[in-house]
């Protein structure tokens, strides 16, 4: 394929969209990881049930918006309720038992999604407003997938506001360094715990909402993105956001160009990506903690 | 002492009831039995790794699935290769590629020790699956030869089964074995206290890569005989469920536990095969299962029994 400069802003807005949708679903997950020190495996279960919610408001309600105030909000307390029940008696057991107790509840979901939505996509329609396309540099362009960039964005900076101006932000920093410490000063970590879960689940499930329109909902879409999940919050330093935002991005653009010009080999180079950081610096770009 | 004999009294029990089980059983219960032999020596692979290595292996369908595609490789190219000759091929060719990789893996601990053989294991499915001129990607490799063993036909299922029968066990035997040599011994020293063993003049990583590249081999040996069990592989064989599989199967059996990975395979592949005939959703009430088995009893279905004695 011919690469003039069109192509090459094309690519790289498609890359920008997809890789800030990652990057709402991977902060969550990196968050949950720095304070918890969990890999939290049903996390992407999280974001397919806020897409499949978020389908069924639609049926319901018929606006886009409503649901995607309503939705993310009924993921995050799923999020905690997963947290203060199951996930709490598996912590003693250590990794290994929250891998299997992770990965069960995400068979549970995935195949409760089939039993109720069926296993055909559902196609959930750009809501009104977003559904045109503009012009740029003469070619149209989406403007849903604008708007993907700028709400992430937008959430992006709510996430970076409550992290260093807030107490609750604080509390969860101190958390990431040193959990221990933050419990001997007399914090309520298991509340704190269960709001950072319940935050990363609302991520989650804000993702899938605005992931219907753009890629479909459909029952394969949890075990889809969390290996790109992986990828970016392991590379990036599990832990830092910094790390999810920038991984993340390049990942997007990895995707969007390898489909021109290595396009059966872009999903190795991830994987390579990902193997080369972990040898060379196995805390991740920007991770700190060991 | 009594506990060796009692397990001893288990093992010759086990064994007469698997030496003479084709005689009593429908051709359909004994490829399922076949089936669970063969994973019975991949998840011990893997509860070795865990419980005497102290490692946690994220990726461990990549030696597994090596182990088949090599093998395979080798009997549709290698003209003759014979039977053992093809197995071992699929054991060396994963023991050799997990000595490379554990060069890199025994320097991270924990979770990211996990994360890298997961990216590792992603990266190899990744290449098979897109390297159609070798692998046949998605379509996988058919029809490739099924060479005698001995002169013993092995197309008929109970030769297939004698045979596997006999180099699993000696498969299982040789890594018991090697739990118990001193190098068994300095393996499982260095779980216990990686400084300490660091101290008394261990060389930790190399040990480390001696154990990991073992365990490589036999995953390999049982990805081999599952390719011929199966006489067809496509990358499924090697891809991140294979790697939460073993999981399971070590996990439901009972990870300290020597009978766990029997019991645990066992229960898997009945309970996948039973629940799957009843209902398409079957993937629902095996996550249940799992979550169950996590909560109630995180020593598995061998801790269980053991508590009640």
């Amino acid at each position: 394929m011919d690469l003039n400069f069109t192509t090459f802003v094309f690519q790289s807005l498609h890359g920008l969209a997809y890789g800030m949708l990652l990057f709402l679903v991977a902060s969550g997950l990196t968050l949950v990881f720095g304070v918890m020190n969990v890999l939290n495996i049903p996390h992407v279960a999280f974001y397919m049930l806020g897409a499949y919610f978020s389908y069924q408001m639609l049926l319901w309600v018929g606006n886009f918006w409503i649901g995607l105030v309503v939705c993310p909000i009924v993921v995050a307390g799923l999020g905690v309720l997963w947290e203060s029940s199951l996930l709490k008696r598996a912590h003693a057991g250590g990794h290994v038992q929250e891998f299997i107790i992770g990965f069960g509840v995400l068979y549970v979901v995935n195949e409760a999604v089939k039993w109720i939505w069926g296993t055909q996509d559902l196609p959930v329609p750009i809501p009104a407003a977003l559904s045109g396309s503009v012009l740029i540099l003469g070619r149209v362009y989406p403007v849903y997938r604008l708007f993907i960039l700028f709400f992430s964005l937008l959430v992006v900076g709510f996430l970076a506001y409550i992290l260093k101006k807030t107490r609750l932000g604080m509390t969860v920093r101190a958390a990431v360094s040193d959990r221990d410490m933050v419990g001997a000063l007399g914090i309520n970590t298991p509340l704190v715990f269960s709001l950072v879960m319940g935050i990363g689940a609302w991520l989650a499930g804000m993702a899938g909402v605005i992931a219907g329109p753009f890629i479909n909902t459909y029952p394969g879409m949890a075990l889809e993105i969390l290996v790109d999940c992986f990828i970016v919050s392991v590379s990036g330093g599990l832990g830092s956001l910094l790390g999810a935002v920038v991984a993340s991005l390049m990942i997007g653009q990895l995707y969007s160009f390898g489909i021109i010009f290595i396009p059966r080999f872009a999903i190795v180079f991830a994987f390579l990506f990902m193997a080369v950081v972990l040898i060379i610096k196995p805390t991740g770009l920007f991770g700190e903690k060991t | 002492m009594k506990k060796t004999t009692r397990n001893l009294a288990i093992g010759l029990v086990v064994l007469v009831i698997l030496v003479f089980f084709p005689y009593i059983s429908p051709p359909f219960q004994l490829r399922m039995l076949t089936e669970i032999i063969i994973f019975t020596l991949f998840t011990l692979t893997w509860k070795m790794m865990l419980n005497e290595g102290g490692m946690f292996s994220f990726g461990h369908a990549a030696y597994f699935g090596l182990g088949a595609y090599a093998s395979v490789l080798g009997w549709l190219h290698i003209k003759g290769l014979s039977f053992l000759s093809g197995v071992f091929l699929g054991g060396l060719a994963a023991a050799l590629v997990a000595f490379l990789l554990s060069a890199f893996l025994v320097r991270l601990s924990g979770t990211y020790f996990a994360l890298l053989t997961f990216a590792f294991n992603q990266l190899i499915w990744g290449l098979i699956w897109k390297w159609r001129a070798v692998t046949g990607g998605d379509d996988g490799l058919g029809s490739f030869p099924k060479p005698d063993l001995l002169g013993v036909a092995m197309k008929s299922p109970e030769n297939f089964y004698y045979a596997t029968l006999v180099i699993i066990g000696l498969c299982l035997f040789l890594c018991w074995y090697l739990i118990k040599t001193p190098f068994g011994n300095t393996v499982m020293s260095i779980k216990a206290n990686e400084e300490r063993a660091k101290f008394i003049g261990i060389h930790v990583n190399t040990t480390k890569i001696i154990f990991l590249t073992q365990l490589g081999f036999f995953a390999g040996v049982s990805g081999a005989l599952f390719a011929q069990f199966h006489e067809f592989i496509c990358p499924t064989v090697i891809d991140m469920g294979r790697s939460t599989n073993v999981l399971f199967m070590a996990y439901i059996g009972g990870v300290g536990h020597f009978w766990g990975p029997l019991v645990g395979s066992g229960i898997f592949v009945y309970l996948s095969e039973y629940l799957s005939s009843l209902t398409d959703r079957w993937e629902f009430f095996l996550g249940l299962v799992f979550v169950i088995i996590a909560v109630f009893a995180p020593q598995g279905i061998a801790g269980i029994i053991k508590r009640k004695r």
